[in-house]
């Protein structure tokens, strides 16, 4: 087998992921939010994929594409949301929306 | 079927049906009928009685117990206790005292409770009182026996309640149950001893298996005895028969003085076998039995109330009847048990006539001069109080002194017995001829001139009041005749086989008692006629407080038992209820409140946070299962 070994290749998704999670809950913006969970979603991506290959089935990376195409799905949902609130004059910050608050 | 056993069945059945039927009819039986019902099948329970007794009298003397046993009631492992009857000897005739006596009285209250209110429910319970107080007489185990027991219990409670309007009498029927219940416990203990020794209950095997001497024959006895102290009103448990004095006057004389009270004295002589065992116990029923002739004797002296004379008299009486079943005169016990039932009925009777004839009043002191009015019954309260006092040759007289002459073949224990008998026959002649002087003599009170009313007619009260009345005179009057020292004493002969008296009397003893006793029962008529006898009355000093209190008997009992209970009630709402269980539940709901108002500002509504939160608890989760792996 050509390549890296695995051990690299999830330690690389593991950064993404961890990057992605760090985004998600520090930025404020819903926007950079929307853009973190597409960088988390990739590291796992790729770990599904590495595994495969690692593994030698093509399980993981139908289940990959499967992945993208949720991801694809909820950023059309999640940018129809954040446009729908610049529409409105909403501000576009995460800490502004707490009507959930107990 | 034997005719005797047939004949118990009918004895026993009769009065329950008419409890049931009076019962179940409700309003489409009239009030009248109700009455009659239940007097026709007493008198259909006394028929049955006498053809037994009959029936009985034609066959030799040895064979005379019968018992009949319609199913088995309780079974536990080894243990059989059938519905069983016993007709015998001293069954039959207590069968005859209560059918008897009792349909007397059921008939008489036909015309006392006439335009009372609720009088179906009256005739109910009468009917349930006799069927209860046979089935005690008529059982053939301890454990029906006990089952009698308490159902007499419960129809005097029902019956002391009757006027249910009035808290006085609640109160009563409260009192007399409670202290019957602690009668009926100890008397169940006694039971439970004799079954884990004996494994029966029967009264034959009972006998002779039962232990012959040491504690366990002791404790027997006294759970006995427990019992009939209870249910006979003897110290320390007699203070309810007074309060009784609540219910209807028929009641008091049916339940009170002729049937019920007496039944202490039917279980002394029907186990006498277990309490021979215990001498001890024997000798402390005595003189428990003299003790209370002697303070009811005493406290009769300044009462009040017409009923409660009577009733501090009916303890005396059964204090007789105690020291007789005491020294092992059995025979006696039950002969002046009969007698005493023929004149107490009769008293409490004609008082009732003189209580209705006053519309209702009881008191003796507003009373007075009532002979002129009511001769009839001046009459009969006057055979009465002579076969009270034992004055012959009415019915008193045979069996007190019967029972007297036996307290002298007891040695230094009877001979005090026989001084306190004496002592009561003094105190019973000054309390009796009290009560009559002032009911019936001197001149016609204010209150009688006003209040005194009597029926249109020739009869001073309803007919049914009349006839049962001049029946019992004429038993108070001849009753006594049954036996008479060693000369005729049939009654002995006959209850020999069941009851045998543990010694008799000589011809010699029973003169000395029967002169002794007379003689001081006519001193002591003689004192009440000096006090109370003229026109009007001496004016007397204040009676004792300690005799107007009873003893204080009531105190006493209040002073042990309920202020202790009432102050420890009091003292655990306060320093119990209060900070633990209410203080506990306003504590934990504080606890609550503060609680969840801390938790809740956990949710604050900023979505990061919960990010985080479920993301530290991912790696959390993660270390965990990578740690234990």
């Amino acid at each position: 087998m050509h390549g890296p070994d695995v051990t690299w290749y999830v330690v690389l998704a593991a950064v993404l992921f961890v990057i992605g999670a760090l985004g998600v809950l520090v930025r404020r913006s819903p926007l950079i939010i929307l853009l973190s969970v597409e960088i988390m979603l990739n590291g796992s991506n790729l770990a599904l994929i590495a595994f495969a290959r690692h593994v030698g089935r093509e399980d993981g990376q139908i289940f990959a594409i499967a992945v993208m195409a949720i991801a694809a799905s909820e950023v059309v949902v999640g940018l129809g949301l954040i446009v729908a609130m610049g529409r409105r004059n909403v501000e576009l910050d995460v800490d502004k929306l707490r009507t959930l608050r107990g | 079927m034997r005719l005797i056993d047939a004949a118990a069945w009918v004895c026993l059945l009769a009065p329950l049906s008419a409890c049931a039927a009076i019962t179940l009819g409700g309003e489409r039986l009239t009030r009248r009928a109700c009455g009659v019902i239940s007097s026709a099948t007493t008198v259909v329970a006394f028929a049955a009685a006498v053809a037994a007794f009959a029936r009985m009298l034609a066959e030799p003397g040895g064979r005379r117990a019968h018992t009949t046993s319609s199913w088995t009631w309780l079974q536990a492992g080894k243990y059989h206790f059938g519905l069983t009857l016993l007709t015998d000897q001293l069954s039959v005739m207590m069968m005859l005292i209560v059918a008897g006596v009792g349909s007397l009285i059921v008939a008489y209250s036909v015309g006392y409770m006439d335009g009372e209110d609720e009088e179906r429910r009256y005739f109910a319970y009468m009917s349930l009182f006799v069927f209860s107080m046979l089935l005690l007489v008529q059982s053939g185990n301890l454990l029906l026996l006990l089952a009698g027991w308490g159902m007499v219990g419960l129809s005097s409670y029902l019956l002391i309640g009757f006027y249910q309007q009035r808290p006085e009498a609640i109160a009563a029927a409260k009192k007399a149950f409670v202290m019957n219940a602690f009668g009926d416990a100890t008397m169940a203990l006694a039971l439970f001893l004799l079954i884990e020794h004996t494994g029966r209950l029967d009264f034959a095997s009972v006998f002779s298996h039962a232990p012959r001497h040491g504690t366990l024959a002791t404790l027997i006895a006294l759970g006995l005895l427990g019992g009939a102290v209870a249910k006979s009103a003897q110290i320390p448990l007699h203070t309810w028969l007074p309060d009784a004095m609540e219910g209807p006057t028929p009641v008091s004389a049916l339940i009170h003085a002729a049937t019920m009270v007496t039944a202490g004295v039917y279980l002394i002589v029907r186990t006498h076998p277990l309490f021979e065992n215990a001498r001890a116990v024997e000798d402390l029923a005595a003189g428990l039995g003299a003790a209370t002739l002697l303070m009811a004797g005493l406290i009769a002296l300044v009462q009040v109330d017409i009923k409660r004379v009577i009733a501090y008299s009916t303890m005396s009486q059964i204090g007789y009847m105690f020291v007789g079943a005491g020294i092992g005169a059995y025979p006696s016990a039950m002969f002046h048990l009969m007698t005493h039932a023929f004149f107490k009925a009769l008293l409490f009777l004609s008082a009732g006539i003189v209580i209705h004839a006053l519309g209702g009043e009881q008191d003796v002191r507003r009373m007075g001069g009532l002979g002129r009015a009511l001769p009839f019954t001046r009459a009969v309260f006057a055979v009465g109080t002579l076969a009270l006092v034992g004055v012959p040759p009415f019915a008193g007289f045979f069996s007190k002194d019967s029972i007297i002459a036996a307290t002298l073949t007891r040695g230094a224990f009877g001979d005090c017995l026989f001084a306190v008998c004496l002592a009561g026959a003094f105190l019973t002649g000054l309390y009796s001829l009290r009560l009559y002087l002032l009911v019936f003599g001197g001149a016609q009170s204010e209150f009688a001139a006003e209040h005194l009313h009597r029926p249109a007619g020739r009869l001073e009260a309803a007919p049914s009041m009349i006839w049962t009345v001049a029946v019992l005179a004429v038993g108070a009057t001849v009753a006594g005749f049954l036996q008479f020292a060693e000369v005729w004493h049939p009654l002995t002969t006959w209850l020999a086989p069941v009851a045998a008296p543990l010694s008799e009397a000589t011809n010699r003893q029973e003169a000395v008692a029967s002169v002794a006793s007379v003689g001081l029962g006519l001193a002591g008529m003689s004192v009440a006629y000096a006090l109370y006898g003229g026109a009007q009355p001496r004016r007397l000093p204040r009676p004792l407080a300690l005799l107007v209190q009873g003893f204080y008997w009531d105190q006493l009992y209040a002073a042990i038992f309920y202020r202790p209970a009432e102050l420890a009630a009091q003292g655990l709402a306060r320093f119990v209820e209060a900070p633990l269980i209410a203080g506990s539940i306003g504590e934990l709901s504080r606890g609550f409140r503060l609680g969840s108002g801390e938790l809740g500002r956990v949710q604050n509504g900023l979505v990061r946070s919960y990010v985080l939160a479920i993301a530290s608890g991912v790696a959390v989760l993660a270390v965990v299962f990578l740690s234990t792996r």
